[in-house]
């Protein structure tokens, strides 16, 4: 296909302006009150003026924080277990079992559950997160080891690998990208599991900024608080896509 | 112990009789249940925090016939909860599959609106509760409007992706033969869309069961979300697992529903359900 001609590398630009003027021609026009619909300039300076920037840095630090410690642990968890329920048959049958049974209930669906258990501190929206993470990480992971081209296999034995190493060097790597698309998924879920935790109950992170400003009727924060939400996911999901692009170069990816 | 891989299956299955895969995890279940409940009952697990298979399965007789709170039995929860997530899943069926049609048919509207669409698909649907809310109230629209906000990006992506991606050799194809404008539309591109499309539609279902449970917790009593909210909320430990266990299962029934409807309409489309068997 080759480079797109050059007016539609411009467009996603031309969009986002004509999105924002819109935006902003219905705020000017007062089409729906501002006091509920502030335009993206009344939401811009909420947000960078009307919140102190350090206030604001601690809210996205405790968000990222608690994200990463869930969806950590859950990957950890996922990947271990993954493997070794696709390499080992009998364990996998017993790992199996109790993990199928519990997947399908959704992570936002633990909340009440974590809250009874482990309080409204923070080990509860951890082990919600976690959740999140620890399903679609383990289950892709062990999909990937499960279908590991036996082609790939057989030949990994003919030139005399087994046990561990034909596990690390053929297996393993022919579930990586299984593994890599496991894990964009299980980020998403901790995500939303971190949204919904604080939302329900938490005195910081982003989710908290925006229920409190909701609370006090500041719509302008609410907005910049989401639209906040949204760029952190898309950061994240950025960095991940290309730290998995420079690992699995040798795949050929994306 | 032998591996799980393909190509060991057929060997170790060619040999002496072993447990087969579905009798191993099966006891491993009974095994765990037993020890869950005979934990509670020699103490060492609090029966008001964890709960016990026994009194799980009592209570989960009571939700059918009593229900809680207030006498709303466990069949008023599923019908709120369903009636949120279809009336928001078809009105985002409704815009999204024109529109994505339209965007990815057109090259320089697909271009404008790529950074918009991206943008707010990642926002976390959850995240708008608070604005919904400051919006349209603590009502049904705001519940219905969520899961329309998240159906619709979903399906929007997929329908833009399948319209996009026909083969051109098909449509070159249609075009020799005479084929063009509505016609060529409707009997080469929708088409062959459509599985896109569909699968656009069943993540978006499995998306919207997910986010109501979190958004029926906040400002109501009926819908699975509110029950095991309340069971928190009462510290009734059995209640908030037995709504669990209800979630899976109807979160199942939904997504083995919606393969068997595929398979019905799109026969040719079966291919990665084959795989996993």
């Amino acid at each position: 296909m080759g480079d797109p001609p050059r007016y539609l590398r411009l467009m996603p630009w031309v969009g986002v302006a004509i999105t924002l003027g819109l935006w902003q021609l219905v705020h000017v026009m007062e089409w729906i009150s501002p006091v509920i619909f502030p335009g993206p300039l009344v939401v811009a300076q909420a947000g960078f003026l009307g919140i102190p920037v350090p206030r604001l840095l601690e809210h996205m630090a405790a968000s990222l924080m608690r994200v990463s410690q869930g969806f950590l642990i859950g990957a950890a968890l996922g990947i271990t277990l993954g493997i070794t329920a696709g390499w080992y048959r009998g364990i996998g049958n017993v790992l199996r079992a109790p993990i199928e049974l519990l997947r399908p209930i959704p992570p936002l669906a633990w909340i009440p559950l974590a809250i009874i258990w482990l309080g409204l501190g923070e080990a509860s929206k951890v082990l919600v997160i976690f959740f999140g993470a620890f399903f679609p990480i383990f289950t892709n992971t062990y999909k990937g080891m499960v279908n590991t081209d036996p082609i790939l296999m057989k030949a990994g034995m003919a030139l005399g690998l087994k046990g561990w190493r034909l596990m690390w060097q053929v297996a393993i790597p022919a579930a990586s990208v299984d593994i890599a698309l496991a894990l964009r998924v299980g980020f998403t879920y901790s995500f939303g599991a971190m949204v919904a935790a604080e939302l329900i109950a938490a005195d910081s992170g982003l989710g908290y900024l925006i229920m409190n400003a909701r609370d006090f009727g500041q719509i302008a924060v609410v907005i910049f608080g989401i639209l906040m939400i949204g760029t952190l996911a898309l950061i994240v999901d950025f960095a991940l896509q290309f730290a998995i692009a420079r690992r699995l170069r040798w795949m050929k990816f994306g | 112990m032998t591996r799980f891989t393909k190509p060991f299956i057929r060997r170790s299955d060619a040999g002496a009789w072993r447990p087969t895969d579905l009798s191993v995890q099966i006891v491993t279940v009974v095994v765990l249940l037993a020890a869950w409940e005979i934990a509670s009952q020699l103490g060492y697990l609090k029966v008001y925090r964890f709960s016990r298979p026994s009194k799980l399965a009592t209570t989960f007789v009571h939700l059918l016939t009593v229900g809680f709170p207030n006498n709303i039995t466990v069949w008023v929860h599923i019908k709120a909860t369903f009636l949120r997530i279809i009336l928001g899943f078809l009105l985002a069926c409704a815009c999204a599959i024109p529109l994505g049609m339209l965007i990815g048919r057109v090259r320089v509207i697909e271009r404008m609106v790529d950074p918009i669409v991206t943008f707010c698909r990642s926002i976390a649907v959850i995240s708008l509760l608070p604005l919904a809310i400051a919006w349209f109230g603590v009502g049904e629209l705001s519940r219905v409007l969520l899961i329309f906000y998240g159906c619709f990006w979903i399906i929007l992506t997929n329908t833009i992706q399948g319209a996009r991606y026909v083969d051109p050799v098909m449509i070159d194809a249609a075009r020799a033969l005479g084929c063009r404008g509505p016609g060529l539309f409707f009997q080469v591109i929708a088409p062959a869309a459509l599985p896109r499309v569909f699968a656009g539609m069943k993540i978006a279902v499995g998306m919207a069961f997910m986010v109501i449970i979190a958004v029926e917790m906040i400002g109501t009593i009926e819908g699975l979300g509110a029950l095991i909210q309340q069971a928190r909320t009462f510290y009734n430990t059995s209640i908030a697992i037995d709504g669990m266990i209800f979630i899976a299962l109807i979160g199942l029934g939904i997504s083995y529903t919606l393969d068997r409807v595929e398979r019905l309409l799109l026969p040719w489309n079966v291919k990665d359900a084959a795989d996993d068997g």
